[in-house]
């Protein structure tokens, strides 16, 4: 584009027609806000007549009454002592009560003597902006609302995190009492048994395998109650070291143990453990896991066939799995799965026991860093697999 | 922060006696330039800006504290026992009258007079009391103040530049005349434009002046007529201006009609015990 400093038509502009016509509302205002000019784009938006307006109304009667308060309390004084205000933010309010968000920005003009003599008011249409606007303000309300309710959300969960600790610790308390409470009896128990193996003549020769299947039962009782005693004060203390564990002799101590309930089910374990001899892990801790899956094996196989358990050992990505798959009574887990680990949960109610064997089993594989992972068929068996981080 | 810097309390002039002026809202202490001057010839003169306003400590807003006036109240007896003061007048504009009201209840020997520019105990009309709003106009108001461009700002801004920390355009912002930070601005509406001390003004006992102007949208002659009924041997004048900032429209009236009243309180040179 060519300069026109001196073209003639910029002169020829008509001055009275661009004030009037502009594509701004233009205004002057006494003040204390009392009108005294307009310009026809502010009077078409507000929907009245000159006469209407000047010297009757106020620049603040053009607003809403939100916008009249604040140009009252907030623009007019700074007007008075600065002169200027810039980019409020109001509405205009036609005669017919629809509104036009405005941006407004006003200069106090003073007389010779200082005093403040008119303000000139712009008001310029902002709808489009307003609306983007107004966007912008509910997603940032929603944006902190939804923290709010997080925070929220997340206080609960603390909370509810500090009662489960409490509940486990109390947990952890009455099993250590339990486990201490049982000794006494037991420990009286083997006591009056040694007292009635010498005083008492068994003549009957099947007798002797029953007195010795009496101790070994009785052992089993001491060294279960000992394990959980210790379990339990792991968790309170942590005193008992984490060692290197075979495999294979723990697997044998307990079916040694078992070794009424293995004849008695003509059960036959297949233990190999050539692939991962070893795990680091506490001996409670191993003795219990092996002991309650291998004596659910048991206890829970099926009717009418003998029991057939398979116990191998693994290295997975750094883990030791141990796999103890059986040929039991299985458990269906779309309908027990969500339940399978709960304390006194019972799937079998046709045999005795206390549902505490697996709560015990994974609580104290995840307390270790590991996992217990099930696969079960009813009538077919189940497959537990352990998993050792090492 | 000791609590003249929390304020931003300035003090100048020269006299035995005390003048605290303390401004109303959507502005500072910025807004008695053309009044408080004229007082400094006789008058020691402290000028302060509420926590929330001005060059106050921003950061001391605790938005739950200050959800009511008491706080400001509580503010203003801890700058007067800071400048170890002994009784004093106080000018206060608008929701600082109410704040003042709400001091000299609580420590009475503190104040000399009170000097109350617009005051109004209510906003919202009630059975048989013209507040001069509804709930949906406080409401408006609310909604204008969110939607102002400063708001708009002050939630966005640090936003957009990524770096919510960077001061310098808060700063800015704050630096001019009047401006406040949005969320408080509009926090402090909230507990002005919703709350009711009717029922404090009869337990002033301090020497009182209601200065109205003849024209004021916000606290209407109705309302500082019934704040001057309620005050027992309160004086009550009208200044003939437009507007709810007499002392900005109509400095010269608006000294004129104080001076008399100052001038005239008795104030001793020591805190009376109370």
């Amino acid at each position: 584009m060519r300069p026109l400093p001196n073209d003639l038509r910029l002169t020829e502009e008509d001055l009275i027609d661009h004030y009037e016509q502009a594509p701004c509302g233009y205004c002057t205002s006494l003040p204390d806000g009392t009108l005294t000019r307009l310009n026809a784009t502010l009077l078409g938006w507000l929907g009245r007549t000159r006469d209407e307006l000047v010297a009757r109304t106020t620049v603040q009667q053009l607003l809403t009454i939100g916008g009249r308060l604040h140009y009252e309390m907030h623009a007019l004084p700074l007007l008075l002592l600065e002169g200027e205000v810039r980019e409020l933010s109001y509405q205009l309010r036609h005669q017919d009560g629809s509104t036009r968000p405005v941006l407004l920005n006003a200069r106090l003009l003073r007389d010779d003597a200082g005093e403040p003599l008119v303000v000139r008011l712009t008001f310029f249409d902002i709808t489009e902006r307003h609306r983007y606007e107004q966007e912008l303000r509910r997603s940032h309300a929603q944006g902190q609302e939804q923290s709010a309710q997080l925070a929220q959300a997340n206080a609960l969960l603390m909370s509810q995190n500090e009662q489960l600790s409490r509940s486990t610790a109390d947990l952890d308390n009455f099993v250590y009492m339990a486990s201490h409470d049982l000794r006494q009896p037991i420990n009286n128990m083997a006591g009056l048994f040694a007292e009635l193996k010498q005083t008492a003549a068994f003549t009957d020769p099947e007798t002797a395998d029953m007195v010795r299947m009496f101790e070994a039962a009785l052992q089993q009782a001491v060294r279960t109650i000992d394990g959980l005693a210790e379990v339990v004060q792991q968790q309170r203390q942590e005193l008992v070291p984490v060692e290197k564990l075979a495999l294979k002799a723990m697997a044998e101590e307990i079916l040694g143990s078992l070794q009424p309930q293995v004849l008695a089910k003509q059960a036959e374990f297949t233990l190999d453990f050539g692939a991962a001899p070893t795990v680091h892990t506490t001996r409670p801790e191993l003795y219990s896991v092996l002991y309650n899956l291998f004596s659910n094996a048991l206890k829970y196989s099926a009717p009418g066939r003998p029991v057939r358990v398979a116990a191998h050992s693994a290295r997975v990505a750094g883990a030791v799995v141990l796999t103890v798959q059986d040929n039991g009574r299985g458990i269906d887990l779309t309908q027990h799965g969500d339940k399978l680990f709960q304390l006194f949960s019972r799937f079998h109610p046709e045999e005795e026991g206390t549902g505490t064997g697996l709560y015990l089993v994974n609580r104290l594989m995840t307390q270790a860093g590991g996992r217990v992972e099930v696969e079960s068929e009813v009538g077919q068996g189940t497959t537990f697999r352990l998993v050792w981080p090492q | 922060m000791d609590v003249l810097g929390r304020n931003n309390v300035q003090v100048s002039g020269t006299g035995e006696r005390t003048l605290v002026f303390v401004h109303g809202f959507g502005c500072d202490q910025s807004m008695w330039r053309l009044v408080a001057p004229a007082f400094e010839d006789r008058y020691r003169v402290v000028l302060l800006d509420l926590v929330g306003a001005g060059q106050s400590d921003l950061a001391a807003y605790d938005f739950e504290r200050y959800s009511t006036l008491e706080a400001h109240a509580d503010d203003l007896l801890a700058v007067l026992r800071a400048l170890d003061l002994p009784p004093v007048a106080l000018v206060a504009h608008s929701v600082s009258a109410i704040i003042g009201m709400l001091a000299a209840i609580r420590e009475p020997a503190r104040f000399a007079g009170l000097v109350m520019l617009g005051p109004s105990p209510h906003y919202l009309n009630e059975p048989g009391y013209a507040g001069g709003f509804e709930r949906s106009d406080i409401d408006e108001l609310l909604d204008v103040m969110a939607s102002n461009y400063l708001g708009w700002a002050g939630a966005f801004a640090p936003v957009v530049m990524g770096a919510p920390e960077q001061p310098a355009l808060r700063d800015e912002l704050n630096a001019s005349f009047c401006r406040t930070d949005p969320a408080i601005a509009r926090h402090f509406a909230g507990v002005i434009f919703l709350g009711d001390n009717r029922a404090d003004l009869p337990r002033l006992r301090t020497p009182t002046l209601v200065v109205q102007s003849a024209h004021d949208a916000i606290a209407p002659r109705a309302v500082g007529t019934y704040v001057h009924q309620q005050l027992p041997g309160s004086q009550l004048v009208v200044v003939n201006t437009t507007g709810h900032c007499a002392h900005l429209s109509a400095p010269r009236e608006t000294i004129a009609a104080i001076t008399p009243f100052l001038d005239a309180l008795p104030m001793p040179a020591t805190l009376q015990p109370a």
